[in-house]
């Protein structure tokens, strides 16, 4: 699979909880983006159906209808997670993939996002509104940017969450 | 990620070589990688401490590596460590990068060394080892510091 964005940030908590708040809470920090919205009737609520190899991950629209982004195929926890990724514009057959790996680097987490195979979604298709590919795969890496940024402040907040609960 | 107000962006005939080593030699980790449909390098940002360089191919006729034009630099980046420089040019050297001055104490301070990567980009490392006033800078260097001595 070619044409890819990868981006990684490091996340001030151990790489079991960074998967778990990645998984349990990606209704909380996910950040929609109207470039890249799932559907038309889009943004809803992202949610992992299940745990493990073919739970779903699927965004639950304002309609109530329920959207499949796409289905788990390596659920690593701590360590690695795949999914698939469609949106509702895509032709049969059209799929990109997603692999998120977590390493520890001291007390941190190194998480990196790899978005790959967007090769097989032509120029021409809606979802790349027409921009060159260059522009359009940088702003795609922004977004995964920013959504990792979102996800290290919900992992930090977990953490002094659960440092008060103790405490009290 | 907060981002910097100036940031290097360096050239490199086989970028996807450059970000191993530089990985490997100094330590900066990938923090974005951009690829065409082809497989090819279209854009990267690795990161160390509080920075970023943004490492990229030859993407112009005027944009070279040092490898393509004789080994000639237009200009290097600095490096600047809070650590142990001594192992920091160990690290250096076992991933293949060409020490052209060893660690060595500087007069304003710092600790410094200076090595050419696997394409020839000329790069100085340097950690602060003393606190030196202007006086003792001026006395030992034959210099005149005008502005901007912390």
């Amino acid at each position: 699979m070619s044409s890819k964005v990868l981006v990684a940030l490091r996340i001030k908590a151990p790489p079991l909880r960074v998967f778990e708040v990645f998984t349990a809470d990606i209704g909380a920090w996910w950040r929609p983006n109207a470039l890249f919205s799932f559907t038309p009737r889009s943004p809803g609520v992202l949610a992992f159906e299940g745990t493990g190899q073919g739970a779903r991950l699927v965004e639950r629209l304002p309609s109530g209808r329920v959207f499949e982004i796409g289905s788990v195929r390596v659920w690593d926890p701590g360590q690695r997670l795949v999914f698939g990724w469609r949106q509702a514009s895509f032709a049969p057959g059209m799929d990109t993939e997603v692999e998120v790996r977590f390493e520890p680097v001291g007390d941190e987490t190194r998480v990196t996002v790899e978005h790959r195979g967007w090769d097989i979604v032509p120029s021409e298709h809606v979802a790349r509104h027409r921009f060159p590919e260059a522009v359009f795969l940088q702003r795609h890496a922004e977004w995964w940017r920013a959504l990792l940024t979102s996800l290290a402040s919900r992992a930090a907040m977990d953490v002094k969450e659960r440092a008060r609960e103790g405490d009290a | 990620m907060n981002r910097a107000a100036l940031t290097s962006a360096l050239c490199y005939r086989d970028p996807k070589a450059a970000l191993k080593f530089l990985e490997a030699a100094f330590g900066f980790e990938l923090v974005m990688l951009i690829e065409d449909n082809e497989g090819n390098l279209a854009h990267s940002e690795m990161s160390f401490g509080d920075s970023v360089v943004m490492i990229g191919s030859e993407w112009s006729v005027q944009h070279k590596s040092p490898a393509s034009i004789d080994g000639f630099n237009t200009q290097s980046v600095h490096i600047h460590l809070e650590g142990d420089i001594d192992a920091h040019c160990q690290r250096a050297r076992a991933a293949g990068a060409e020490i052209l001055m060893e660690p060595a104490d500087q007069f304003y301070g710092d600790r410094t060394y200076r090595c050419r990567d696997l394409e020839g980009h000329f790069w100085t490392v340097g950690a602060p080892v003393r606190d030196v006033g202007v006086e003792e800078a001026e006395a030992t260097s034959g210099l005149k510091v005008v502005k901007g001595w912390a």
